[in-house]
């Protein structure tokens, strides 16, 4: 089993950065949804610094991924045709999104002025002046984002259904090679 | 909770020795403290901050004699969990940065059942309003009875933070501080 990509396979490094990301992404934005909803108080705090760790661990294999790919690029989507285009541009786009998601979350949390914790343990340097503009847009930037996110991700999902509903052999390449 | 420092609580006011003129007391800087409390969602929020100074004057025989001022150094503001602490110090609650003290200076003082009701001006990220505290003298620990040269007062209130522009985390944190100093003080001889 390569470690590699190559022009029209998919290395193990890639797949298991792909699925790794899947999972915690979508765990991320089902907590970042819980969070929206509640009320904070000392129980739930943990809650919120669970979310910026999770951020955090998912910043650094999306950049670990754009590494990888520097070092071995994958293969391009299968077929032809506007499916192509299409599966083209939702990948971009989920890449856009995954960076600028956790980055607006970073940012807005920065500009509360209080400490964002990795693990509960270290500090995160802020990134962005403490300030409530920065706060709100900040915000709203992470909230719009994820919106955005979600309903890609919802095609990019049914992308990979109908192709594997075809047999094109493209969900079977991420996940076994 | 402060209640327990004290061996022989009794009540200065009403035992005092007679004593004519007002007397002035300076803060013993240990163990001075202003303590407080407010809600966090279901939770409480409690913490304290250190006085800098009281100057006091009090008049045994006529209490609306009396006169109090009260700094506090909110640089040195702790809470019961760190982020409490942060976002209290920060610029959208108390500003420590460009307000680093509270003060409270009384205007007047009237006699009420074992204590007194102490009215006065606090300023708070700037901004001063009036504010009525709620005063007892006590005599302090291992003290004999009459002995007036160490005492501790204690003063109690209820003040809404939004009053004094101090607005961060309104949306979880409550508006009401109660607030609860203890302070220990010593008779300029
Ligand atoms: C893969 C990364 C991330 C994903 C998928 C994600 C997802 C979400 C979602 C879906 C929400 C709810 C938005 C809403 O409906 O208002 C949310 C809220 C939030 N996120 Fe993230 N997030 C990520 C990274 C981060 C990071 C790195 C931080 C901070 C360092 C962060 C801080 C927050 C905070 C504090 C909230 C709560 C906002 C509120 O109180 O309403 N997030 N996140």
């Amino acid at each position: 089993m390569a470690r590699r990509n190559d022009p029209t396979h998919y290395g193990l490094v890639s797949r298991v950065i792909h699925w790794a990301m899947a999972v915690l992404i979508l765990a991320m934005l089902v907590l970042g949804t819980k969070l929206s909803h509640l009320q904070p108080g000392l129980a739930n705090l943990w809650l919120y610094g669970l979310h910026k760790t999770g951020g955090f661990i998912a910043l650094t294999l999306i950049v670990l991924r754009l590494i990888w790919h520097r070092i071995s690029p994958p293969p391009g989507p299968l077929g032809g045709g506007w499916t192509r285009q299409v599966a083209i541009w939702a990948h971009r786009a989920i890449y856009g999104l995954i960076i600028a998601i956790p980055l607006s979350g970073w940012i807005a949390s920065s500009a509360t002025g209080l400490d964002v914790m990795f693990a509960d343990t270290w500090v995160v340097p802020p990134i962005a002046p403490v300030s409530e503009a920065w706060e709100h847009w900040g915000f709203l930037a992470h909230r719009v984002l994820t919106r955005t996110l979600m309903a890609v991700l919802v095609l990019h999902v049914l992308g990979a259904a109908r192709r594997a509903w075809q047999g094109d052999g493209t969900l079977r390449r991420m996940i076994s090679g | 909770m402060f209640m327990r420092n004290f061996l022989a609580l009794c009540l200065i006011l009403t035992s005092a020795a007679a004593m004519a003129a007002p007397r002035n007391y300076v803060l013993q800087a240990t163990a001075s403290n202003v303590g407080f409390e407010t809600d966090f969602g279901p939770d409480k929020i409690t913490g304290q901050m250190p006085v800098t100074q009281a100057d006091l004057s009090i008049d045994f025989q006529n209490i609306a004699n009396s006169k109090v001022a009260v700094t506090l150094d909110v640089t040195g503001a702790e809470a019961s969990f760190p982020f409490a602490a942060q976002a209290m110090k920060g610029p959208k609650v108390l500003d420590s940065r460009e307000f680093p003290n509270i003060t409270f200076l009384s205007t007047a003082v009237a006699r009420d059942g074992d204590g007194a009701t102490v009215t006065g001006n606090i300023t708070i990220r700037g901004v001063t309003r009036p504010e009525v505290l709620h005063a007892v003298l006590y005599r302090q620990q291992g003290a004999v009875a009459g002995d007036l040269s160490h005492l501790s007062i204690r003063l109690t209130g209820t003040i809404a933070r939004s009053d004094f522009g101090a607005i961060g985390w309104n949306d979880m944190v409550g508006d009401q501080v109660r607030l609860d100093i203890l302070a220990q003080i010593q008779r300029v001889e």
